[in-house]
């Protein structure tokens, strides 16, 4: 405990750890949103005919659309016609090895502590590093190919696998799902893609690394993940991004596809930039997360910790199609200052015998407002269906806000819904009682949030639940007491 | 080409002026008020969230005249419906109109009053407090009814009175050659220290259709006690819809029981405003519906003040097609520290076709708080079933009396004898099934 809040207390002061650039050149593109831009971008990436058409198409669906509003937050609208919609550095570099890699990137890896050197012995995690738009570097892609595994950008899918990408892109996300969606299937820069060959247990967790790196950049992040029969994976995603004042939106879409007795894993570690104490800066992080469980007994888990971002807006969702699947989301969402999060879940129960779990955990603090919006829905066929949610908020001072708005809809009546949630303080009585045992009032605090938030880190993998340990504490030092 | 689309309001159903005819310069006053809101507020669509998942076709696909155009069958005798703790205090409006035959108010404390609002037009609580706490954002009905009712129930209790027998509001519907709306109004003032049971019923005689919009408002000062409980048994082809709500002072207390059973459509908004700190209050609801009712609750327990202590059961059963919904708001306003607040609301899905909507909602702006809420879609246990059939109940039977056993929770809160008798026999009518 005491060398952890020893570590805490170094990195007390250090506003914001990874507010940082790094100067690489950039091959600039014009601002803006039109058909031509869009065109463009998809000629600069050499994409083929059928690529070029989707984007269009999805252009032409989102000039349409309504920017929603029903969000319980407020916040100014990004200016679509003052962003660039891409960027990546002017040459793609061929590497086998690390030292290969253009210095200056390397060392921004060095700074944001991705142990990209170590990694073969330390952790067996491939780290797929998005730098900005194009991906700079994979590694680990030889043993990954001895399993059969497909783990590339998906601006390779689009090149090398295009049969798979027509197959499962924006079949579980439309274009048309929402403005952010359609915005994105128009204009994503880049992403993974990750493909699970039959009855394959992926040999190592994946993981992407996504930062945030040109001003004005709206990052538009594709990730698929598609699980055939039987295998299984885990995929870890986390985010770090330099302090800059002005907005800057990311608005990423993610599809998981679950088939027959298939297991994926999805895990978020998201601390992006969330403005400073008056509400200035940030970024908006509005993506669009949804998973289906296609096939019989298949399961997808969602988890997040949520500690970043000026404006948070994600629901990653399950569609319960295939019978006896399982979805399951386990979330924090801490907002400290003026941040503004509204995120939760969507379970849709379709099969039969689906079950859903929600374990919801919401702290707020200093003049933030966290909500939790979710819905559960038991569809008519969905025989035997269970839905257990709780969701907890805790509120830290006297400026702050937790909302819970939580939509629960059944038509089966052999299927059963249960939900509960809670707003509470630390309690004094468990703070003294630490205090009576010689702990003191920090540690304590401390030591009662993570407890609160147990139940939800427990479910990362063992890398990210250390990190995210330290990231609530870093986050909340300074505001309780 | 641009269209203008001319957006619905209250005005497009009702056929003919709205025309109230009140002495009283006070209700006068709301009248006007009113018919001003009315023509300015939009009639709810399905993209207001507050009315996302109800189907308002029942009012939507007919238009309602006023009760005197309809031509309407006399009362008759209604006798079994009085209660037997209340004989001598009750009110009975028919229609929304109020009946001074079947009344009967001799048995009150000095200076209580119960009766008619009309006659107590220039009294300074109906001067001070009518409408003025009715106020629905964006809301069609409420003005509606603030527009159209010329009699209102009035109950006003000094400082330091308490009325033993329960005060029976019976407001009664009859059969009727065409459609009509009905406003039915209740303002109740209670002085510091005042203590009074209200029983407020809505009962179709027959099994017409017409539009049933009551408000009522409670005003309670300080420490005063209020013991509300709402029957609705309006005809099952009827709309009802409602607008109770209360502002209470500090260590008031005001416990409000709804029970749902008739009417087609039914929606009812309920709020408790807290006024001061140190209150206690109680929204509960029982909502058994069958066939094609449809029942929609959306509640507001506004906690403002510091030490309010709150509670809220919602049960719901639901058969055949029918459909409920329910949105309990729990707002905590950002001083308003040490507010402990509950709120239950469980459903029980007994149809195949039945369906279920459910949102509980906590907005809390103060750290220092318990507030909690639960939430639950689920069907008889078929273990429980399984042990009344070992004990030689039959499987029907087993079931009836485990759907008897989840409402008679609600039903024992009423406090006065007889109503719950009256409910349990509801309660026996709608769980036993042939």
């Amino acid at each position: 405990m005491s060398e952890e809040v020893k570590a805490l207390e170094s990195m007390i002061g250090e506003e914001y750890k990874y507010g940082f650039t790094t100067d690489v050149e950039y091959e600039e593109f014009p601002k803006g949103i039109s058909e031509e831009i869009v065109r463009e971008l998809s000629k600069r990436k050499n994409e083929p005919e059928w690529m070029t058409d989707f984007r269009v198409k999805a252009y032409h669906a989102w000039k349409e659309m309504e920017e929603p509003n029903w969000f319980n937050a407020t916040y100014t609208k990004p200016d679509y016609e003052n962003m660039l919609y891409y960027s990546a550095p002017k040459k793609k570099p061929q590497l086998d090895s690390m030292d290969d890699v253009d210095p200056n990137i390397r060392e921004t890896y060095e700074k944001l502590g991705i142990p990209l050197e170590e990694q073969k012995m330390l952790a067996g995690v491939a780290v797929d590093a998005v730098f900005d738009s194009v991906s700079v570097f994979t590694s680990f892609k030889e043993k990954l190919a001895e399993a059969g595994v497909i783990f590339c950008s998906m601006s390779e899918a689009i090149q090398d696998h295009p049969e798979l990408i027509k197959k499962y892109m924006a079949s579980v996300v439309p274009v048309r799902d929402n403005y952010f969606s359609a915005l994105n299937s128009a204009v994503f820069s880049d992403g993974s893609f990750c493909y699970i060959p039959k009855n394959t247990k992926c040999p190592m967790e994946l993981s992407t690394y996504f930062r945030i790196n040109n001003m004005n950049s709206g990052q538009f992040e594709r990730t698929l993940i598609v699980a055939e029969e039987g295998s299984s994976v885990s995929y870890l995603e986390g985010c770090t991004a330099p302090m800059y004042d002005e907005n800057q939106l990311h608005a990423a879409v993610v599809e998981l596809v679950a088939l027959d007795n298939a297991d994926i894993k999805y895990s978020t570690i998201q601390n992006w930039y969330s403005g400073d104490e008056n509400g200035k800066g940030g970024i908006y992080n509005f993506v669009t997360k949804r998973g289906i469980c296609k096939g019989k007994n298949s399961k997808i888990s969602w988890t997040q910790l949520e500690t970043g971002s000026a404006v948070t807006l994600k629901y990653p969702s399950v569609i319960l199609q295939g019978d006896n699947s399982i979805g399951e989301f386990y979330s924090v969402a801490v907002t400290t200052k003026m941040q503004q999060a509204d995120t939760g879940t969507k379970m849709i129960h379709l099969g039969k015998n689906t079950k859903s779990t929600i374990i919801s955990k919401g702290i707020s603090a200093g003049r933030s407002q966290n909500s939790y919006r979710g819905e559960v829905k038991i569809g008519k066929k969905a025989h035997g269906s269970k839905n257990y949610s709780v969701c907890d908020s805790m509120l830290i001072g006297q400026e702050c806000g937790a909302h819970t708005f939580p939509y629960i809809s059944s038509e089966n009546p052999s299927s059963s819904v249960e939900h509960e949630a809670t707003t509470s303080r630390v309690g004094e009585e468990q703070i003294f009682y630490l205090m009576q045992r010689g702990i003191s009032e920090q540690d304590a605090i401390s030591m009662i949030i993570n407890g609160f938030v147990k139940d939800v880190l427990k479910e990362l993998p063992l890398e990210f639940a250390v990190e995210a340990n330290k990231l609530l504490d870093v986050k909340l030092e300074g505001s309780v007491g | 080409m641009s269209e203008v689309i001319q957006k619905e309001t209250m005005l497009s159903f009702i056929d003919g002026e709205i025309n109230s005819n009140a002495d009283s310069v006070a209700i006068r006053a709301i009248n006007v008020r009113g018919k001003e809101a009315l023509e300015n507020t939009p009639f709810p669509t399905r993209k207001d969230e507050e009315w996302r998942f109800i189907d308002l076709n029942t009012i939507k696909k007919n238009s309602f005249t006023a009760v005197s155009e309809a031509n309407a069958v006399d009362v008759g005798d209604i006798s079994n419906h009085y209660l037997p703790e209340a004989l001598n205090t009750r009110l009975v409006f028919v229609n929304g109109i109020y009946n001074e035959e079947l009344s009967s108010i001799s048995d009150l404390p000095n200076h209580v009053i119960v009766g008619n609002m009309s006659e107590y037009g220039d009294h300074d609580a109906v001067k001070e407090h009518l409408g003025t706490i009715t106020n629905y954002e964006d809301d069609a009905f409420a003005p509606f009814n603030d527009a159209a009712f010329e009699d209102a129930a009035f109950i006003y209790l000094p400082e330091e009175t308490s009325v033993e027998a329960p005060i029976h509001i019976l407001n009664v519907f009859t059969d009727a050659d065409k459609a009509f709306y009905a406003t039915p109004r209740l303002l109740f003032v209670g002085e510091m220290y005042s203590k009074a049971t209200i029983i407020e019923e809505h009962i179709g005689l027959a099994n017409n259709l017409y539009l049933n919009v009551p408000v009522t408002e409670f005003r309670l000062f300080a420490g005063a006690h209020v013991h509300h409980a709402r029957i609705q048994r309006d005809s099952k082809s009827a709309a009802h819809v409602s607008r109770p709500i209360a502002m209470i002072d500090r260590n008031a207390e005001y416990h409000s029981y709804t029970i749902c059973l008739g009417a087609k459509l039914f929606r009812n908004d309920p709020r408790v405003i807290q006024n001061a700190a140190e209150v206690d209050f109680t929204v509960d609801g029982l909502v058994l519906i069958d066939g094609d009712q449809i029942a929609d609750t959306h509640s507001i327990m506004d906690h403002r003040f510091p030490h309010g202590k709150s509670h809220q059961l919602h049960k719901v059963v639901v058969n055949d097609n029918a459909h409920s919904i329910f949105n309990g708001k729990i707002f905590v306003a950002k001083d308003a520290q040490k507010i402990d607040s509950f709120q239950e609301n469980r459903n029980l899905l007994l149809s195949e076709n039945g369906k279920v909507n459910t949102k509980p909602q906590l907005e809390i702006f103060a750290d220092d708080v318990l507030c909690s809420h639960g939430a639950t879609i689920g069907h008889l246990n078929d273990e429980e079933v399984f042990y009344l059939h070992s004990r030689g109940l039959t499987e029907q039977k087993s079931r009836e009396l485990l759907v008897y056993a989840f409402a008679l929770e609600s039903v024992e809160s009423m406090e006065v004898e007889s109503v719950e008798k009256l409910l349990l026999e509801e309660v026996i009518k709608y769980t036993t099934r042939d």
